[in-house]
């Protein structure tokens, strides 16, 4: 008798202590989330003009998610203590429903990284920058959005185009319609800017001499906080719920346990 | 006279060196060497087919040399007029001698400016060679370029948009989550099942702990019970 009770007691002990680390993780999934969708790189207007921008609501739930984890992990020590039947029973439910809700959001962010490819962005960018006859009014907000984006990118990274210069000399787009090839190789600010806006060296740009103008491309400073984000989505989800997992595991058999 | 010399694409490293409508010539240094200072060095952009039966006489600014006329009426074009001052000989090293061809946006319609530096129409081939002048008669002139290609831009529709496959990283986390998620559900329904039931005791069950309360024993002492009889 003495050695189940010991038993018992070591399982709860597990699953007051899973259960605390549920509840940091929850608060920690929150908050990380949050600062996903805070954007601080202000790259959501590419997103929002591929019409997919399933990263974001990934990083919505996961901020829902975790602060159900928290409380349901705080319900479940109160369960566990207790060794209420019903109380445990509600805490299994509630827990199976947030897994299935954290599990969509790893997945969705997962697959969305899959979907961001150097291809994606350039023909984004080839179709909409700068581009002067909008269809309707979401048309403009969007190319509005990558326009501005693309201008700050530009600026903040010293790069340009998604792979260099020469995707706006390789492939026609809407920036070459409204700008002559001869007076406009490549946008403005692709090339070394002063501190008033304006080119140091406009004809070293236009000719392309090093050091007028930014020869890297922009895809390494647009993929890497999108990868930082999905991955810090799915991963860090992924890790909660194969834990959550093994204390769901424990609690199922701790609450066949209780005498009724 | 004619020299050796065949103009070249500039050989610095440029990003612009051909773009759709532009390119950059090296600038003839220490290539006219007996020229007067008034002699007039012009840049002749020609169409391949021209240069065979190509006239030194015909003077830059007539309809058949003019730039809004090429390539249609006029199969050549003369422009970037200069005097061997602007070409100094030796060249200053690490500076960067170069003419761009094309550069002059604002005259491309104007007919008054027959000898403007417009940018190419097409992407080519074209092959140009350096001519001085004198007046109007003809005093040097260098060989004509290899053809010059400039590049043509490709319709944006043929960027393949759509995505690769999913990554393995991906199929990973999507097969793991789901297999975990099925355990989980399973267990709960075999939990509710099975053992959820009154009907199950079993030694293996444990009783909730209770409230442990202290109990005041009564202690029966000996000088109690003479009390007691009496």
């Amino acid at each position: 008798m003495a050695k189940s009770d010991d038993g018992i007691h070591i399982l709860q002990g597990l699953l007051v202590f899973g259960n605390v680390v549920i509840g940091m993780c929850g608060i920690a999934l929150t908050a990380e989330c949050i600062f996903f969708v805070s954007d601080p790189h202000g790259l959501y207007p590419l997103l929002e003009a591929t019409e997919n921008d399933d990263i974001y609501a990934a990083a919505w739930i996961g901020i829902f998610v975790g602060f159900a984890l928290f409380a349901l992990s705080i319900l479940g020590i109160i369960g566990v203590i207790k060794s209420n039947r019903t109380l445990l029973l509600v805490y299994i439910i509630l827990m199976l429903i947030t897994y299935a809700f954290e599990m969509a959001s790893c997945i969705t962010a997962a697959t969305h990284r899959d979907f961001l490819t150097p291809n994606l962005f350039l023909k984004q960018m080839l179709e909409r920058y700068n581009k002067l006859e909008t269809v309707n009014n979401n048309d403009k907000w969007m190319t509005e959005g990558v326009t501005k984006t693309w201008d700050k990118l530009m600026l903040q990274n010293q790069c340009c185009g998604v792979r260099g210069p020469s995707d706006w000399q390789e492939y026609t787009s809407a920036f070459r319609s409204t700008h002559s090839d001869a007076d406009f190789p490549w946008p403005r600010n692709c090339c070394v800017l002063d501190a008033r806006g304006s080119p140091v060296n406009l004809d070293g740009c236009k000719l392309g001499v090093p050091g007028y103008y930014n020869s890297n491309g922009c895809y390494d400073a647009i993929s890497g906080p999108m990868n930082t984000h999905a991955w810090g989505v799915a991963w860090f989800g992924f890790a909660i719920l194969c834990w959550t997992f093994c204390v769901l595991l424990g609690t199922m058999f701790y609450w066949s346990r209780i005498e009724y | 006279e004619k020299l050796p010399y065949a103009p070249t694409l500039a050989r610095t490293p440029l990003g612009g060196l051909t773009t759709t409508s532009t390119f950059v010539l090296e600038q003839p240094r220490c290539v006219f060497t007996t020229l007067g200072d008034d002699a007039v060095i012009w840049l002749v952009v020609a169409i391949p087919e021209a240069v065979e039966n190509f006239n030194n006489s015909v003077g830059p600014g007539t309809p058949e040399r003019a730039f809004q006329g090429f390539p249609g009426s006029a199969d050549a074009y003369m422009t970037l007029n200069t005097t061997i001052l602007n070409y100094p000989c030796p060249k200053p090293p690490g500076e960067i001698t170069v003419l761009r061809v094309g550069s002059e946006t604002g005259c491309t319609k104007d007919e008054r400016r027959p000898t403007c530096n417009g940018p190419l129409p097409g992407p080519g081939p074209y092959r140009v060679k350096f001519l001085a002048l004198n007046g109007s008669e003809p005093v040097a002139e260098t060989a004509w370029s290899e053809p010059i290609t400039l590049r043509t831009a490709r319709p944006l529709s043929s960027i393949p948009a759509m995505g690769s496959g999913h990554s393995a990283g991906m199929i990973a986390l999507t097969a793991i989550l789901s297999i975990l998620f099925a355990i989980l559900l399973a267990s709960l329904v075999a939990v509710l099942v099975f053992w959820g039931s009154d009907a199950y005791g079993g030694s293996s069950t444990f009783s909730k702990p209770e409230a442990v309360t202290v109990r005041r024993y009564n202690t029966h002492h000996a000088y109690d019970q003479p009390a007691a009889r009496l």
